[in-house]
């Protein structure tokens, strides 16, 4: 006779022995159920349901213009000590073939050094992360600056309480905090 | 048991070493120190620092009042400039910091 066949397992042990295998199944359920979220931010990222997830339509300056959207309708990101981000994504318009660049701050940039955050990617879809200091105004505006080849400027504001209600909502959370 | 345990350590390990994609933000804070002088510190927040970035010292009439560079502790020090300035911690374009004096304990 066999070792193992003599080993008596009480009724919880063989309960367990019997059914754990059927733990995998769990295993399944889980992704399953994250995948609408995933499949949502994938077609997100292919630039298949739009620009981001709160269209603000068309910005335009000078003879330029952008068509921008907050990519996510959320309160800013904290990156650690860097502190508070948002994303804002751009499609640049079909006459823009003269745009080196195009930045976006929170309030009226001081000089092109101080233009604030850069967008990078395809001119079609484009994405720029954003620094909301602590202490912004909720009546502050977002600046873009178009930047030309011959180093001429075009800018255009737009009211940050438009731009991202989230993040007035949750400036006026942070009660103007340093 | 034992043995299972142990083979799945090692995934398990590995899976939570694998964080999140981090930024690189710029990130620059400026403090004073003794003398009426000011000390600012340059960095990025996925922990690098930032030795040789430009740091300058501009007036809000867009002079460039301390032109500097960050040493190899990533810090600047300089006098404190009299009137209206701002700190710019310039990494390249689009990886600036902004510091108005008004932010700069006296």
């Amino acid at each position: 006779m066999s070792k193992a066949a003599v080993i008596e397992a009480g009724p919880l042990r063989r309960f367990w022995l019997k059914w754990r295998f059927h733990l995998n199944i769990l295993l399944l359920l889980i992704p399953l159920g994250l995948m609408p979220k995933y499949l949502h931010e994938a077609s997100m990222s292919r630039g298949e349901i739009g620009l981001g997830e709160r269209e603000l339509g068309e910005l335009q300056a000078g003879q330029w213009s952008v068509k921008i959207a907050e990519r996510f309708d959320e309160a800013p990101r904290s990156d650690g000590p860097a502190g508070y981000f948002k994303q804002f994504n751009i499609a640049l318009c079909d006459t823009c073939t003269k745009v080196k660049a195009v930045y976006l701050r929170v309030g009226k940039p001081r000089s092109l050094r101080a233009a604030g955050a850069l967008f990078s990617g395809n001119p079609y879809r484009m994405t720029g992360i954003v620094n909301i200091p602590l202490k912004t105004s909720p009546d502050a505006d977002l600046w873009l600056t178009f930047e030309d080849w011959d180093g001429s400027l075009q800018q255009v504001s737009i009211p940050l309480a438009k731009a991202s209600p989230a993040t007035v909502a949750w400036l006026k959370q942070q009660g103007g905090k340093s | 048991m034992m043995s299972t345990a142990r083979r799945l350590l090692l995934p398990l390990l590995l899976l939570s070493a694998a964080g999140p994609a981090l930024a690189h933000n710029p990130m620059c804070e400026c403090k004073p120190v003794d003398g009426g002088q000011i000390e600012c510190t340059g960095g990025f927040s996925d922990g690098s620092g930032a030795p040789g970035v430009t740091l300058d010292v501009i007036g809000y009439n867009e002079e460039i009042l301390v032109p500097g560079k960050l040493g190899e502790n990533s810090k600047l020090t300089f006098k404190r400039p009299e009137g209206e300035f701002y700190v710019l911690f310039d990494a390249g374009p689009g990886h600036v910091v902004e510091i108005d004096y008004a932010d700069i304990e006296q």
